[in-house]
């Protein structure tokens, strides 16, 4: 292990900065992973009402009055919603917003015990739409005072990390951008381990056997992987993902598994056959069969190691592509449900876009732009470092 | 040298190939028989079938491409190893006997570390446990005259030269004290002195361990240095067996005694005089004549020889597959053929 650190390879490695620096965003998302798989880090959902779309905040803070009253009609909605029950999500989101049970199914109790000020809410922007504020004379105070009412139910978060957390505003439910966006690491992490790790398994020992034992086995997995490959793997994604609709997997992790390792493991499988099949006529996989070996021993313990090289390249690459695919799997609302997924935000951000907001859209699009693009480029330096006929 | 019971007998081998031309016959009616300590040499051109017989034995040869002549007879430990299951087959391998090869840069397992290999086959055909194994590992590797043994164990085949490459695969080759061991053309890819530094290894091994060598070449020079016996291959065919001395000295066979004739010797050449070869070449195995193989190539074929193929007739201790086969005792000068 020393010898390895030590190494030629490892040497060139290290000296890459853009690796190192892509190395260390790489090591820091999996940090964040690793603790929110182990729980060390609880990703529920916390609510604030600072910045944001909807959030009332935005209303408290915007100077220009026509975005302030924009917030406030969000808001609103919002509240509506939560309380008629048409939206659960939006209901769920209305006991964290405020910290309180909802005790009554009636929606006039409800909407009350959600947010008390709502009629005044309401008052001023009908007065605002109808353009009658500037007659009423006292637009400006009644607002000022609503602002004080407000402000006093609501409380700022504090401390360095509330700070962290609203750095980037929060979504229509008030819950932190920032920490979603973080959050979401987790279930790209899972996926893309998962799929690549399935896929390349499962690619290499099939390709292997194909290669190695010809004859019908080698028919059976060309004919396999040939028709796979000859449906649109994007259509093939939805139609596996979608046969759990209505299943009680719906919304796990579970139809993104499938469909994913069901699709990846073609490439690896078709690339490792070609490997193996240039292996199987070596010397030393003869020397190995002239020792006695069985041929699944000579297949799994001589020959396949040899293509390990393959086998990393593939992870890597699968590990990007299952991310990417999820997040269109999500965003298709296939995908997953019931936990932050940068896939699950951007599909939320849609409407927000459309009134200017981008900062959801924006921070999922980013917080995975810098892991794809982190991954390709140690991939590359690793390619450069350690590939022997790249002297 | 020769003890009353062969360790390998092979009777009648002959070796089949579907291919897209047709089945082709690789290795036709070979039959010879191999002693405990015994180096048996198989010399012959290329594709004249010599690895085919030795890969034959091992059964190394692609299963669905290969067809065993019916009255093919491999004899060994009161075995036919051309018809027994293939898990039996596995236990005869590398236990029994054991194969090295001619590429050591490639014979060698690139990803794994040499004692990793080592031990792989010991932990396959021994009940050794894993000290043991690693003792035994080294044991070997110094027998093979690898210096620093323990430290080489740790090391990967690019990390080792040629010589030594093959070393470690003699090594892997004995480690499981196998009665036959087959060398096909273990020396061709190796520089002369290391050449003779293997070759010596492997005639003092073979004293060592009582082995039998199978040893495939077409280098008559290494076979000079270590074989008893010799065994001349042609298209296919044994066209001549006998004790070395005898062979050298006197070969019956034209082809034989053509082959001997061009080995370049050293010392002072007449001027202007060129190295003698054998005019021709080797027929093709799908198109064999009728009469002898080596009929067209023959200095000395008449008639007869194209029409009508001889039969390997025992002359003494000597076997020779010709209708005039050069009486012992002839001068072995050579003939300009061409």
């Amino acid at each position: 292990m020393l010898g390895f650190l030590r190494s030629r390879g490892v040497r060139k490695f290290r000296r890459d900065r853009l690796a190192m620096v892509a190395l260390t965003i790489i090591a820091s998302y999996l940090t964040v992973a690793v603790l929110l798989l182990l729980g060390l880090v609880v990703d529920k959902d916390e609510t604030f009402e600072r910045v944001g779309p909807n959030s009332l905040v935005g209303f408290l803070e915007e100077p220009d009055i026509e975005k302030r009253l924009i917030y406030l009609e969000f808001y609103l909605d919002e509240v509506y919603s939560a309380a008629d029950g048409r939206n659960p999500e939006a209901e769920l989101a209305a006991i964290d917003l405020y910290g309180r049970v909802p005790v009554s199914s009636d929606p006039d109790e409800l909407i009350d015990r959600i947010d008390p000020l709502w009629e005044t809410y309401d008052e001023l922007i009908e007065l605002y739409e109808e353009d009658e504020h500037t007659e009423v004379a006292d637009f400006e105070e009644r607002l000022a005072q609503l602002e004080q009412e407000a402000e006093a139910l609501y409380t700022e978060p504090d401390g360095l990390l509330g700070r962290l957390a609203l750095s980037l505003g929060t979504d229509r439910q008030g819950r932190s951008i920032f920490l979603r966006a973080l959050y979401s690491i987790k279930v790209a992490v899972k996926i893309g381990l998962v799929c690549a790790l399935v896929a390349v398994i499962l690619g290499s020992i099939l390709g292997g056997a194909a290669a190695f034992f010809g004859g019908v086995v080698d028919n059976v997995i060309v004919w396999l992987y040939s028709t796979f490959s000859a449906i649109p793997s994007i259509v093939l994604l939805m139609v596996l993902a979608a046969m759990f609709l209505g299943s009680k997997y719906e919304g796990t992790l579970v139809p993104v598994y499938t469909a994913l390792c069901l699709t990846y493991w073609i490439a690896p499988c078709r690339v490792i056959r070609g490997e193996v099949i240039k292996l199987r006529e070596l010397e030393y996989v003869q020397a190995a069969t002239a020792v006695g070996y069985g041929r699944g021993r000579i297949l799994l313990r001589h020959i396949l190691p040899n293509t390990a090289h393959l086998m990393f390249i593939n992870f890597s690459l699968y590990f990007i592509g299952a991310i990417k695919s999820e997040v269109i799997l999500s965003f298709l609302n296939l995908g997953v449900k019931n936990e932050p997924s940068w896939g699950v935000m951007i599909q939320q951000a849609k409407q927000e876009v459309i009134s200017g907001f981008f900062w959801q859209i924006g921070a999922a699009t980013a917080f995975m732009f810098v892991l794809v693009l982190a991954f390709n480029i140690l991939t590359d330096a690793l390619q450069d470092a350690f590939d022997p006929k790249h002297v | 040298m020769s003890q009353d019971q062969p360790i390998l007998s092979v009777e009648h081998l002959t070796t089949s190939f579907r291919t897209d031309r047709g089945i082709v016959t690789a290795v036709d009616d070979v039959s010879f028989e191999l002693f405990r300590g015994e180096t048996l040499g198989i010399v012959g051109e290329s594709g004249c079938g010599k690895t085919v017989t030795s890969k034959s034995i091992m059964r190394l040869l692609p299963d669905h491409l290969t067809i065993y002549g019916p009255t093919s007879r491999i004899g060994f430990d009161g075995m036919n190893l051309a018809t027994v299951p293939e898990p039996t087959m596995r236990e005869v391998r590398g236990a029994r006997i054991a194969m090295i090869f001619q590429e050591p840069m490639t014979s060698l397992n690139p990803v794994f570390r040499i004692g990793w290999q080592l031990d792989e086959a010991l932990k396959y055909h021994t009940d050794l446990d894993r000290a043991q194994r690693r003792e035994r590992s080294i044991e070997m590797l110094r027998l093979v005259e690898i210096p620093n043994a323990e430290k080489r164990i740790d090391e990967y085949p690019h990390q080792l030269s040629g010589g030594m490459r093959q070393r470690v695969m003699i090594a892997m080759a004995l480690c499981c004290e196998p009665d036959i061991l087959i060398a096909d053309e273990p020396t061709t890819a190796l520089d002369v002195t290391i050449q003779a530094q293997i070759l010596h290894l492997m005639a003092d091994l073979k004293n060592r361990l009582n082995t039998a060598i199978m040893l495939i070449t077409h280098d008559l020079g290494v076979v000079a240095q270590v074989c008893d016996r010799l065994l001349v291959m042609y298209a296919g065919r044994v066209i001549e067996e006998g004790e070395i001395r005898d062979v050298f000295h006197h070969p019956r066979h034209p082809y034989t005694k053509a082959l001997l004739d061009s080995i370049p010797k050293s010392g002072r050449r007449e001027r202007g005089a060129r190295l003698a070869t054998i005019p021709g070449i080797v027929p093709s195995l799908f198109e064999l004549p009728n009469g002898c193989r080596f009929e067209e190539r023959c200095s000395l074929s008449e008639g007869r020889c194209a029409d009508e193929e001889p039969n390997l007739e025992l002359h003494g201790d000597r076997r020779v597959r010709c209708h005039f086969p050069i009486e012992s005792g002839e001068p072995t000068a050579a003939k300009e053929a061409n």
